[in-house]
């Protein structure tokens, strides 16, 4: 079983979807919360089976698909995207835990569970074509979700969200169908395996618009800006659960693809690009941050300090050495926990009040203290506050930068300080202060069924602050064979320089 | 004095007129069974239909073997060409239409299926397509090509409405023109090289090196014409919304369907060596009117309010699409263009059956076409199985993957890559983009709105129908297992027949 365990838990959740349509609408909840706990559980024994002193690609799956243009059906992870893959699993099922929606609930569970196949297979394929069926078919239940379930707005922000990932990633494709013609060129076969492709040097002119046309993709997802326009939309629109899982796992997508694609293939392109990027990224932070703070309404507060954090992610990446890029994979984890947590929050007091502007709150901290505390440990979290999960992936993203270039670095840094205002400022507005609206008075401090989905994740969140080594080893394991990769592949004396090679670290250590 | 004119029976070769010839006689036998006996049912002339396409089929792969085997046939005093191209072409076309024919069998009553003759028509038309498809001689090209579109204009004016008189008007003075466009491009060719076959011409300008390019631009651009309003693309297309509109959408599924790919294997075989031959111009406005087709039509589709409309101009930039794969030409290209047509085929079938399945005998009060979006809205609540199914047919057509045309669209992009066509190959994309957003439209129609009134989307259904659903879908969403089959079988047929 192990050896197809990838393929169980791609097709797992999207058959248990398919008989979905038959169990009753009233049992519908139990059955989302058992399919997303036996995936959940699934992965956790993908976790332990994993072996993370190994680098390169485990459970390996490969079949030929459509041999005569070279797509096949390839499957294998690493320690990136084996955390990236129970993170996924691990929110739907608190998604669906604390699902309040009560809304054509049968439809929404049904659709969760596809969207966790599309969700698991992208970050589980290593076929550039399949990768994208995935990537293309997340958007589908995506759609659904914020066009059904979401806000006043929603089908303009479903259908925008739709039509611009959608716009970006055909670019890719075509990125795509060239990167395969050249290996047809270099070879004589047609071929998508990412494997294969990573033995392809590139010249250096084709790997630049090459790197151009996976960026339009990647960036539109991330959303880096200035492409970042349809996530205010989505988030503001989408009901709880589809924020969640936007936050936690679909922006992932873009992050991870650049460590998976841009990186690694096109080395030279990478560092041509590093300080363009780097600028997008910083702009992103600060930018997005002081957005944060003008906002009223408190989930785009935190939408936008999503996007300010997501710009460090990309930071850390594009340092192209191994402390950045293994911090912002951890980063990843971490901004999908505390974002994902504080979608939930805001969640809860919409439930009880219908809306999330701020004005509307003050002084919940007085009547619903346990809120509050959890909201507040959050909210620390986001922050980077040492001793949370945040602080050891930012701290790593910067540090690794820091390494290319001091005063961007110091630029990028701000923007925690901007992170505390507009966080602390909020909670201010929300939670301090004396009650001024007299139906918040009777609110109902967080039940049981919210807790459960919340204790978990504040748990994480300290315990991988305090300790993260059991996630971060076996992500620089495979952190460190990407940068080697890309070490060995890259062409110019410069990338040679900028990219560090694993190899000579070790043995200058060794000495 | 005169010799004597010996032909002998075996250098006719008539096997390669087997196939069209079963379909006439299908044609024929259906009204002569009409003359014996008048209103039989109408399932009786569908199933014979469907019977004497089904020994069409057989015909054209017993010829398939054949050709698998020996090469290109000539027979018809080498009027007949039967190469790979005609095969594919002859499968794609007699396999349509046995998945289109069954929509007769609507559970409403409609006028055009009450007569025999709408059936034999239907049969004298594929004969038509077929021997359009089934030689490179100009003249039977011709006659091929009016034969089909002489018993298609009767076809979608029997509907019996208003619009269809419109419609069937004006598609015969659009045919008739383009017919005459034809007949004078040719008529240029023959002036030039003294002959009327596509390789024989080829061959003559080769051999004086295109001493009279002058001349031969115009004919090119009169042929040209005459294809741009056989396969609707843009600025010829203007017919194509009307027409569609104003017949059944059963008729207008096969439509935008089977007399396309007959046209394309026409241009395939004209603009192959016009390409070649080095003359820039060509290449240059075949890109333009690929380009503006695909973009233009896109444009067109996104404003519509009716979806049938919308699916009308959605054909015209499919249409333009695959008409990249002309202007690319390699092997894979060629390959692509019926891969994607193929795939197409079970996209748009499923989508206007869905459109037939949903349509009531009279307009509903307030509704100004038979399918506008409004008619859908809501539509999962009520029926959400049909509404999933559309939603998959509109997926599909959008090229996103796993969904059929995905994998044509990837073929044909990768076609365009390889051939060194990049900016083709972006702009293909990009519009796959754009026609995103009005397939979704009707998605967001069906999913994301609240019913209004009424609604009963399955007032036409019948079993035969809801099958030709089922196995529409079932090939929309399964076609990824047939793909890399497919690519070897056309790829096969194409390569060998020099294309």
């Amino acid at each position: 079983m192990l050896d197809h365990i990838l393929s169980i838990l791609i097709f797992f959740p999207a058959l248990a979807a398919v008989l979905g349509f038959i169990v009753h609408k009233d049992s519908m909840r139990a059955y989302g919360i058992v399919v997303s706990g036996v995936e959940f559980a699934l992965s956790l024994w993908l976790w332990y089976a994993f072996d993370g002193s190994i680098s390169g690609m485990q459970f390996m799956e490969q079949a030929n698909l459509i041999p005569a243009f070279g797509i096949s059906y390839l499957l294998g992870i690493d320690g990136i995207s084996l955390f990236i893959i129970i993170m996924a699993s691990f929110f739907t099922m608190l998604g669906i835990i604390s699902l309040t929606e009560t809304r054509r609930i049968k439809d929404l569970i049904i659709t969760l569970l596809f969207l966790q196949m599309t969700m698991v297979g992208v970050f589980a394929a290593l076929d550039a074509i399949l990768f994208y069926v995935f990537w293309e078919l997340s958007l589908v239940p995506m759609l659904l979700i914020i066009g059904i379930w979401g806000g006043p707005l929603r089908i303009y922000a479903s259908v925008k969200f739709f039509l611009y990932t959608f716009a970006g990633s055909l670019v890719m494709l075509v990125g795509m169908l060239f990167m395969a013609y050249f290996y047809f060129q270099a070879t004589g076969q047609w071929s998508f395996s990412l494997l294969e492709w990573y033995r392809l040097i590139l010249p250096e002119n084709i790997q630049y618009w090459l790197f151009a046309a996976f960026f339009m993709g990647f960036a539109i997802k991330v959303p880096m800006f200035p492409f970042h326009t349809w996530l205010p939309y989505a988030h503001g629109q989408a009901p709880t659960i589809g924020s969640v899982i936007l936050a936690a796992v679909l922006l992932k997508m873009g992050t991870y693809a650049f460590i998976r694609f841009s990186l690694p293939l096109f080395p030279d392109a990478s560092v041509f690009f590093m300080y363009p990027v780097a600028v997008l990224a910083i702009i992103m932070i600060i930018y997005t941050a002081m957005v944060a703070y003008a906002q009223k309404d408190i989930k785009q507060v935190v939408a936008y300090s999503s996007v300010s954090h997501m710009g460090v992610i990309i930071l850390g990446t594009f340092a192209l050495n191994v402390e950045g890029i293994s911090g912002s994979v951890f980063l990843m984890i971490a901004h999908g926990i505390v974002s994902g947590a504080l979608f939930l929050l805001v969640g809860v007091i919409y439930d009880r009040r219908h809306t999330k502007l701020m004005s509307e709150f003050g002084g919940l901290a007085q009547i619903m203290p346990k809120y509050a505390t959890i909201f507040g440990i959050m909210m620390m979290a986001s922050v980077g506050l040492p001793l949370t999960i945040n602080f050891v992936g930012e701290f790593l993203s910067l540090l690794g930068f820091y390494k290319q270039s001091h005063m961007m670095t110091l630029l990028a840094g701000t923007a925690i300080i901007v992170g505390a205002i507009y966080m602390l400022a909020a909670y201010k507005k929300a939670f301090f202060g004396n009650v001024t609206k007299e139906e918040n008075k009777t609110l109902k401090d967080i039940n049981k069924t919210e807790l459960m989905g919340l204790i978990p994740l504040t748990i994480i969140a300290i315990w991988l602050g305090v300790y993260p080594k059991p996630v971060l080893e076996p992500i620089n394991n495979s952190v460190e064979s990407v940068v080697q990769l890309m070490h060995d592949k890259a062409i110019s004396a410069e990338a040679k320089e900028i990219i560090p090679s694993i190899a000579k670290f070790e043995t200058t250590e060794a000495k | 004095m005169l010799e004597a004119v010996n032909v002998s029976l075996a250098s006719l070769n008539v096997p390669t007129l087997v196939p069209m010839t079963i379909a006439v006689i299908g044609a024929l036998s259906i009204l002569t069974i009409d003359l014996v006996k008048e209103g039989l049912n109408k399932s009786l002339y569908v199933m014979i239909a469907l019977l004497f396409l089904l020994l069409d089929l057989g015909a054209v792969m017993d010829a398939a073997g054949v050709f698998a085997s020996n090469g290109t046939q000539l027979g018809f005093f080498d009027v007949m060409l039967i190469d790979g191209l005609a095969i594919l072409a002859q499968l794609v076309i007699v396999i349509a239409s046995m998945m289109f024919i069954p929509l007769a069998l609507t559970s409403k009553r409609f006028h055009e299926f009450s007569y025999p003759e709408f059936f034999a028509l239907f049969l004298f038309m594929i004969a038509g397509f077929q021997f359009m498809v089934a030689t490179d001689n100009l003249i039977l090209v011709f006659v091929g090509l009016e034969t089909a579109s002489l018993a298609l204009y009767p076809m979608i004016a029997l509907h019996n409405r208003n619009k269809s008189f419109e419609a069937a008007v004006k598609y015969f003075t659009m045919g008739a023109l383009a017919a005459g466009l034809f007949s004078f491009g040719s008529m240029v060719f023959y002036a030039l090289t003294g002959s009327v076959e596509i390789h024989q011409i080829a061959a003559a300008l080769a051999a004086d090196n295109y001493a009279n390019i002058g001349y031969v631009l115009v004919a090119t651009a009169f042929l040209f014409a005459s294809f741009a309003f056989k396969l609707s693309l843009v600025p010829f297309h203007t017919w194509t919304p009307d027409v569609y509109e104003g017949s059944s959408a059963a008729l207008a599924g096969y439509m935008s369907i089977v007399p396309k790919i007959a046209g394309f294997v026409v241009a395939m075989r004209l603009f192959e060596f016009l390409v070649n031959s080095g003359v820039v111009w060509l290449e240059v406005i075949l890109y333009a009117m690929v380009v503006v087709t695909m973009t233009a039509a896109n444009i067109w589709a996104i404003v519509q309010n009716d979806v049938k409309r919308m699916l009308a101009y959605s054909s015209v930039s499919h249409a333009g699409f695959v008409m990249a794969a002309v202007l690319i030409g390699t092997t894979q290209a060629n390959t692509g263009l019926f891969l994607y047509w193929a795939l197409f085929s079970f996209a748009n079938l499923g989508a206007f059956t869905m459109l037939w399945v949903s349509r009531q005998k009279q307009l509903l009060p307030g509704q100004s076409s038979d399918h506008p979006f409004e008619k859908f809205s809501g539509m999962f609540k009520t029926s959400p199985i049909q509404a999933t199914l559309m939603a998959l047919f509109m997926l599909s057509l959008a090229g996103i993957p796993p969904f059929a045309l995905f994998w044509g669209k990837i073929y044909l992009i990768g076609a365009a890559v390889s051939g060194g066509f990049t900016v083709l190959a972006l702009i293909m994309a990009l519009n796959s983009a754009i026609a995103g957003y009005y397939y979704l439209k009707l998605i967001v129609f069906m999913f994301m709105k609240e019913p209004e009134g009424e609604k009963n989307y399955l007032v036409n259904a019948s079993t035969s129908l809801k099958t030709i659903v089922g196995m529409a879908a079932f090939a929309t969403i399964f076609s990824f297992i047939v793909v890399s089959p497919l690519i070897e079988f056309i790829g096969g047929f194409v390569y060998n027949s020099g294309y």
